[in-house]
C-alpha cells in the first residue's frame, strides 16, 4: 500500500470535513479519486481504520466514515 | 393491590398469546437495566413515539460492525438504559446448538449485558440486547474465548444464513449448512469491516422450499434443486389416493404450471414444464422424490422495503453444480459484489441497481449468458430489452 496515498487520503477527509458534513459513504471517498483503483483507496481507509485516524460510524443498516477528531461524542 | 408501574406494557402481556412483556418482567427482577428498559417503553406507549437514538458505535478493535449503537433519549428519567447498545452474533449455520453452548452465551450475556436476547433476529444473527459502551470489548473478548464471532451490520456483508439442510431435512438437494459456512468463512473481511454501498445477504436453502426465505429476503439467494426427471413410484401414488388424497384436485391443479396429468390410475409428470415448486412432492413423499442430478439456482436482488420497495429475487444461473470448494459460486460472488460497488449509488441494494440499469446490463457486466429462465413474468410481461448488436437485421425486399 502506498503511503503517498495513504497521505493524501487522509487529507482529503481533514479538508472535506471542515464543511458541515463530516460524515462520509466509502462511496465518497472513492469519488474523491476518481484517477485511482477502488480497491486501493478502500485498502488505505481500512488502515487509516486500523491507525484510528478514521473511524466507523454506524446507524445499524448504514456505514459511514468519520475522520475521527470529528466523531461525534455520543 | 399496589398500581403498576407499566399500565400499558401490562395491557400487552395480558393477551392470550406469549409475550415480550412477560420476559422482561422477569429480567427486571434480577437487571436494573431491564426495569429502566420497561419503564421508557412505558412512557414510549404513552406518549406514542420511541425514545431511542441510532447509531453511533459500531464494534471493537478491529471490526466496522455486529454493534449497533443505540442511547435512549430520556437518560435522566432512565440511567440505566443511558447506553443500551445490541451486539450481533454469528449463529451456528442451520441453528444448530449444543446446550452447553446457549449456557455459555448466556453466562457471557449476564455478566455483560441486560440479559435481554433475541434469539434470532432478520438476518439470523443471535441478537443480545442492551449492555453498556465500557463493556462491549470484554463482552466481545468472553464471546471469542468461547467460539462465537460478531455478524455483519451496516454497509457489509450480513451474516449468511442457511436452513437445516441435510442436517435434518430429506429433501436436501445441496449441503446449505457447508455452503453457509464456507462462504461465512470466506468473506470474514467483507462482514467485519464495512465497504459495500449498502447491506448484502446471502441465504442458502437447500431445496426449493426455501424454508429460509431466501428469495424474499437475501440478495442472493441460492437454493437447492435438480435436474432431471421426478421419479414416480405409482404404487405408492395409488397407495395416496386409496388413503383420500385427491390427487387431481389437491396435486394437479394446483400445479403452478399444470405439468401433471392424473387418469385415476397412474400419475405423469410432463418435467420439461416443471418449474420445481416441490408442492407435488411435498403432497407425496413417498411417491415422488427430487431428480437424480443435485445442484443450485442462484437468484439476485431480494430485499425487504426500507429505501425502495419489496423485491423478489430474479433467478440469474438456473442450475450450478455446488460442490467444496465452491469456486465457481465465488468467482460470481466477487463480480457481482466489485459490479455493484463499481456501479451503485449509496444506499442502493443490487435488486434496485438490476432494476434501474436493466438486467441486461448486470448480466453483461458479470458475464452471465440471457437465459429464459432468467424472464422473470414470462405469462404476463411481453418486453425483453435486446442490445442493438445482438439484433439481426433483416433485409426487407
Amino acid at each position: 500500500m502506498s503511503e503517498d496515498l495513504k497521505a493524501k487520503v487522509l487529507e482529503a477527509f481533514c479538508q472535506r470535513s471542515k464543511g458541515e458534513k463530516k460524515m462520509f459513504y466509502i462511496r465518497d471517498v472513492v469519488k474523491w479519486f476518481p484517477d485511482e483503483d477502488r480497491h486501493a483507496i478502500q485498502d488505505v481507509v481500512k488502515a487509516l481504520i486500523e491507525e484510528d485516524a478514521v473511524k466507523y460510524w454506524s446507524s445499524g443498516s448504514t456505514t459511514y466514515l468519520v475522520l475521527a477528531e470529528c466523531y461525534p461524542k455520543e | 393491590m399496589a398500581k403498576s408501574d407499566t399500565p400499558l406494557l401490562d395491557q400487552l402481556g395480558g393477551g392470550k398469546w406469549p409475550s415480550f412483556i412477560d420476559d422482561m418482567k422477569q429480567a427486571a427482577k434480577k437487571k436494573p437495566m431491564a426495569k429502566d428498559l420497561l419503564g421508557q417503553l412505558e412512557l414510549s406507549y404513552k406518549e406514542k413515539i420511541g425514545h431511542w437514538k441510532h447509531g453511533g458505535i459500531v464494534g471493537v478493535k478491529g471490526y466496522g460492525g455486529g454493534v449497533i449503537g443505540r442511547y435512549s433519549d430520556c437518560p435522566e428519567k432512565f440511567p440505566n438504559v443511558q447506553a443500551f447498545h445490541t451486539l450481533r452474533v454469528n449463529h451456528p449455520t442451520g441453528w444448530f446448538y449444543k446446550t452447553e453452548a446457549l449456557r455459555n452465551l448466556c453466562d457471557v450475556w449476564d455478566k455483560h449485558g441486560s440479559g435481554l436476547t433475541n434469539l434470532h433476529g432478520s438476518t439470523g444473527d443471535i441478537i443480545l440486547l442492551g449492555t453498556t459502551t465500557d463493556h462491549l470489548q470484554e463482552c466481545f473478548d468472553d464471546l471469542s474465548a468461547k467460539g462465537f464471532d460478531l455478524g455483519g451490520s451496516g454497509s457489509a456483508l450480513r451474516t449468511p444464513s442457511a436452513c437445516v439442510g441435510p442436517g435434518r431435512c430429506e429433501w436436501a438437494c445441496i449441503d446449505s449448512l457447508d455452503t453457509c459456512y464456507n462462504i461465512t468463512m470466506s468473506y470474514q473481511d467483507e462482514i467485519h469491516r464495512p465497504m459495500f454501498p449498502y447491506k448484502f445477504k446471502i441465504k442458502v436453502a437447500a431445496c426449493p422450499n426455501d424454508c429460509v426465505a431466501s428469495i424474499a429476503r437475501s440478495d442472493l439467494a441460492i437454493i437447492g434443486t435438480w435436474k432431471g426427471d421426478i421419479p414416480i413410484d405409482q404404487k405408492e401414488v395409488a397407495a395416496y389416493a386409496a388413503a383420500g388424497l385427491d390427487i387431481q384436485k389437491e396435486v394437479c391443479n394446483l400445479c403452478p404450471t399444470r405439468c401433471m396429468v392424473y387418469n385415476g390410475r397412474e400419475l405423469k409428470i410432463y418435467d420439461e414444464d416443471c418449474t420445481r415448486c416441490m408442492h407435488c412432492i411435498n403432497l407425496m413423499p413417498k411417491a415422488l422424490r427430487p431428480g437424480p442430478e443435485k445442484g443450485a439456482t442462484l437468484l439476485i436482488g431480494g430485499k425487504a422495503p426500507i429505501v425502495e420497495g419489496a423485491l423478489l429475487s430474479w433467478v440469474i444461473v438456473p442450475f450450478m453444480k455446488l460442490e467444496p470448494p465452491y469456486t465457481e459460486l465465488k468467482d460470481l460472488i466477487m463480480k457481482i459484489i466489485d459490479w455493484w460497488s463499481e456501479t451503485a449509488r449509496s444506499r442502493e441494494r443490487i435488486g434496485e441497481l438490476i432494476k434501474r440499469v436493466g438486467m441486461r446490463t448486470f448480466l453483461r457486466a458479470v458475464g452471465l449468458p440471457a437465459l429464459p429462465q432468467m424472464v422473470k413474468s414470462p405469462r404476463t410481461n411481453p418486453y425483453v430489452f435486446f442490445w442493438p448488436e445482438d439484433i439481426k437485421q433483416k433485409e426487407v425486399k
